[in-house]
């Protein structure tokens, strides 16, 4: 027999029985089981690490913030590491914003064959880092590689890219740069969803494309900009597999960053404690990172549905 | 869209503009497609172009058929441990997406406030205590550590799967539940077949993941039997024949049967791949 409207509203707006949450934490038990033991229980196990002194042979001995200071303090390559890390981070992720959004603004006219465009610009994204890798250490070959055959095409002597300390971080960039189709799929969506009526009425003013490109496109567009920039310094400062192989930190530390060597301390050196150290330093700084740039986003994101006070 | 008015000489200069940046982006994959059909010849000089000189197909074959390199057992790992990980997402996932969506319990806001947080911890972080656990575990050199955290559920695949059950009308729940279904029938009987466009979203998404995934089968893998493919590429680089040039046309190869996957899963997935970036990036941004 179906239940009385009544009864059926009392059901709905009743008090969660029992019965229903028992379910709710059933249902959700994997989760809580997971971040128990792969997430929280690691995470407090880890500043206990960063506290000692652990090869994973002997018993760990507890040497309080003495990894720390040594980090800080004491490790020159530390800070090479967090300076390469910063320098590739700094000119990838800007760049990558700038081409992206110039590249979706051609795409997004109407034109024929965009698809096809849109497509190839795509591609490269998809390409996992380790054969791209590969593949660019033949790219940068200084004397056979085609970038130095091509720079050579126009009587420019290309340097030696990866094995050239003053070029090898830039080579990492250009590298990233293969893959900037990736920032385009969520830009152009955006730009499409910039509404007609700003363009026309802005016409009407007399607005020419430039003026309309830089007062409607581009303020529209800051949601989607400012998502892909705290993807892209996240994503930045983790770099870890083209470092580990194209280059494994050289020539002379030139390329070392901080994922590399805290890889290097933990599973090379079997040094768990001050690897645990390099974590909690790298989470740290991607935390404030991102607290600054959430933090400037109300200078310059714009959103269409938030109220101003 | 707006119907933007585009001069033929406007068209002119974007055509040239997009057809050279495309080249550019384009000129890579033929590079890679040029090395791994050179011949053990043109390896040994080192002399590669990037229009192809040879085509020394036999690479493709000898990948498989020589036992020093069975490219085949690494592509083999590869599809187990990302089987095994989108089996493990989609059904923990959904089901603790399910919870969140639907169901009404105490301490559930709080709950999923966690969930989203764990999205911003970096892998760095737990990186090693997990090493630490899976040693304790004897599981170091197995693939379990790369395939068993995926059945506890990823918090960034809960968050779209639940973003999406929530869109679905409460009616049939309601409907079932008067019908005598649990909670649990509901899940399996009514969701489960409503979600299928985010669980392929879930799915595409978690095989990238795995199938280009480096530092994991780095940290936790030794014998060379158990590598996948993105890792045994980088073995097949360093160790082949002592003192020799390493065979770069047959890592070429072998970085094409990573690449190739992945292409392929594009044309014929990119309409659940860009769903998943546009309601993740929507609705996390904010």
């Amino acid at each position: 027999m179906p239940p009385l409207k009544e009864d059926y509203m009392k059901k709905f707006f009743e008090k969660p029985k029992w019965n229903e949450s028992l379910w709710f934490y059933i249902m959700i038990s994997p989760w809580i089981v997971g971040f128990l033991s792969f997430t929280l229980g690691p995470m407090i196990y880890s500043i206990y690490l960063s506290l000692s002194k652990w090869d994973l042979f002997q018993p760990p001995q507890y040497i309080g913030l003495k990894n720390y200071i040594k980090l800080f303090t004491m490790d020159d390559i530390f800070w090479k590491a967090l300076y390469n890390t910063f320098y590739y981070a700094i000119i990838s992720v800007p760049l990558h914003l700038i081409i992206a959004t110039g590249i979706a603004y051609m795409l997004n006219k109407k034109m024929k064959g965009m698809r096809i465009y849109r497509t190839a610009f795509y591609l490269p994204s998809l390409v996992p880092v380790v054969a791209s890798s590969m593949l660019f250490v033949w790219i940068f070959a200084p004397d056979t590689g085609i970038l130095n055959q091509f720079l050579a095409f126009f009587g420019i002597d290309g340097p030696a890219w990866l094995l050239d300390a003053a070029w090898v971080k830039f080579s990492l960039v250009i590298m990233s740069l293969w893959g900037v189709g990736g920032g385009i799929v969520l830009l152009l969506a955006g730009m499409r969803g910039v509404p007609d009526e700003l363009y026309e009425a802005s016409e009407i003013d007399g607005a020419g494309k430039r003026q309309q490109f830089f007062r409607i496109t581009l303020p529209m567009l800051t949601p989607v900009l400012f998502f892909n920039l705290i993807m892209g310094i996240i994503g930045g400062l983790q770099t870890f597999a083209q470092v580990y192989i194209m280059t494994s930190g050289g020539p002379n530390n030139a390329s070392l960053m901080v994922v590399p060597y805290l890889y290097d301390h933990a599973f090379n050196f079997y040094n768990m404690g001050y690897g645990s150290a390099l974590a909690w330093a790298l989470f740290a700084i991607i935390m404030i990172l991102t607290l600054l740039v959430f933090r400037s986003s109300s200078m310059w994101v714009y959103y269409e549905s938030e109220v101003k006070s | 869209m707006r119907a933007d008015k585009v001069t033929l000489k406007e068209k002119t200069v974007l055509y040239i503009i997009m057809t050279g940046f495309g080249l550019l982006l384009f000129a890579p994959f033929v590079y890679m497609i040029s090395i791994s059909l050179a011949t053990p010849a043109t390896n040994a000089k080192m002399a590669f172009s990037l229009i192809p000189r040879d085509f020394h197909w036999q690479n493709y074959v000898k990948v498989f058929t020589d036992s020093d390199i069975n490219l085949g057992r690494f592509l083999l790992n590869s599809v187990i441990i990302s089987t095994f990980a989108i089996l493990g997402q989609i059904f923990s996932s959904s089901l603790i997406a399910y919870g969140f969506a639907r169901l009404r319990a105490r301490g559930k806001k709080v709950l999923f406030m966690v969930v989203l947080s764990t999205m911003m911890i970096p892998a760095q972080v737990t990186m090693i205590p997990q090493f630490i656990i899976f040693r304790y575990l004897g599981w170091i050199n197995t693939m379990l550590p790369l395939i068993v955290p995926n059945f506890f559920g990823g918090a960034f695949n809960i968050f779209l799967i639940r973003q999406f059950i929530s869109r679905i009308p409460n009616t049939l729940d309601e409907a079932a539940k008067i019908d005598g279904l649990g909670y649990f029938g509901i899940y399996s009987r009514i969701i489960l077949p409503l979600i299928k466009p985010i669980i392929a979203t879930v799915a595409i998404f978690t095989f990238t993941w795995n199938w280009g995934w480096f530092m994991g089968p780095l940290i936790y893998l030794n014998d060379i039997e158990k590598m996948p493919l993105a890792l045994g590429i980088n073995i097949l680089n360093s160790t082949s024949n002592v003192g020799a040039t390493p065979d770069w046309n047959l890592v070429m190869v072998a970085s094409m049967l990573l690449t190739i996957p992945m292409i392929l899963l594009f044309f014929f997935g990119q309409k659940y791949m860009f769903e998943a970036n546009i309601t993740g990036a929507n609705s996390s941004a904010k």
